[in-house]
């Protein structure tokens, strides 16, 4: 399937306010953890709150953690980060260690990271340093002062050697073998 | 003859002398103690030396990471996919550099740049997921329709510094 096809915006690689060139901030902002006491389907977020939850919110004291019970309804997790973005994912029958990982990977994403396919994997505000590249770059500066047109410049030396100047090289070169021996005798 | 005999003298420049063909095999690390520095030489590597004492240009590096290559500078963003250890926050140094430079003058590695000669710092900003990604397989008329989703693991890096140290000709610490 080609990229135009999908119903996906398209995005290039930014990082919110400069992230990283001083210091490095913690994207995620808060987060809010919804389940049930009874139903089933909660029974993986249950054993996550009761067994890691207090851990993570210690390592994390930049992190709100929020937790919202409610009969009867599916388990949810619900990430919201600096610059704005909201990550809604449903954790329904998901177990203790699936909903660890997915714990850490909104913890450390920078915000919506999948709402979007990047273009490009690489950003940067100086895209040349040296100067970008054009055809006389690397080019012998004699061209600058020749006068055009010139048999030097002009030749066109992308043709292949033809038969008759291939015969006249033959002879060429056996004429010059036979003078040297001519100077050996 | 007397082509036969120039011919064999141009390839026996070829071999012997330092700006030939081969010279791409002559090792970095070769003891440089026992050769004399033409005078043109070392005015090179002064002033290259000077150029990064001044620090008159923005320095830029081609780093190998993750079996990609990557020309980065001050403050560019990398995505790194697939799986790969370094955490948020983490602070690293890019050590395979196969190529450093400024506006004036490029180092070349063969393959890398000589080890403490050039750090790039960099810092993880951000562990995710990409988009999904569709994989849609159909032939026709064959009863044949297969469709997998994936995602990737993607890692964002900040370069912080493209540092070069002005110490271009002196013998290479090999650290590793």
């Amino acid at each position: 399937m080609s990229n135009k096809n999908l119903f996906l915006k398209s995005a290039f690689v930014r990082a919110p306010l400069q992230n990283g060139v001083g210091r490095y901030v913690c994207q995620l902002q808060r987060i809010v953890l919804k389940f049930c006491k009874s139903h089933g389907a909660s029974r993986g977020i249950r054993d996550f709150i009761e067994q890691d939850l207090v851990d993570f919110s210690r390592q994390n004291p930049g992190v709100v953690v929020y937790l919202k019970p409610r009969r009867h309804r599916g388990p949810v997790l619900v990430a919201e980060y600096l610059n704005g973005d909201r990550v809604w994912m449903s954790v329904h029958n998901k177990t203790h260690s699936e909903i660890t990982k997915w714990m850490e990977v909104l913890r450390t994403q920078q915000g919506d990271v999948a709402g979007a396919r990047l273009k490009k994997y690489q950003y940067t505000d100086y895209p040349s340093v040296q100067g970008p590249w054009t055809p006389f770059t690397f080019k012998d500066p004699e061209l600058n002062v020749a006068t055009l047109p010139d048999p030097k410049f002009g030749a066109n030396n992308r043709l292949s050697v033809s038969a008759t100047e291939k015969l006249r090289l033959m002879f060429e070169k056996q004429k010059i073998s036979e003078k040297d021996m001519k100077i050996g005798e | 003859m007397a082509m036969i005999r120039a011919g064999l003298q141009r390839l026996a420049s070829v071999f012997s002398s330092q700006g030939g063909i081969l010279s791409r095999l002559i090792t970095q690390n070769a003891p440089s103690q026992n050769t004399t520095v033409p005078n043109t030489t070392k005015d090179v590597i002064a002033t290259c030396n000077k150029l990064i004492e001044e620090r008159s240009s923005r320095n830029f590096a081609i780093v190998h990471l993750l079996g990609k290559q990557w020309r980065v500078t001050d403050g560019d963003l990398l995505v790194v996919e697939g799986y790969w250890p370094p955490n948020i926050g983490d602070k690293i140094t890019l050590d395979k550099v196969l190529l450093a430079a400024t506006k004036d003058f490029s180092l070349i590695g063969r393959p890398l740049v000589q080890p403490g000669l050039v750090t790039v710092t960099a810092t993880i900003i951000s562990k995710g997921l990409s988009h999904t990604r569709t994989h849609f397989k159909k032939k026709r008329r064959k009863q044949y329709m297969r469709i997998n989703f994936q995602r990737a693991q993607q890692t964002i890096l900040r370069i912080n510094s493209v540092e070069i140290a002005n110490r271009i000709n002196e013998a290479p610490n090999n650290v590793f």
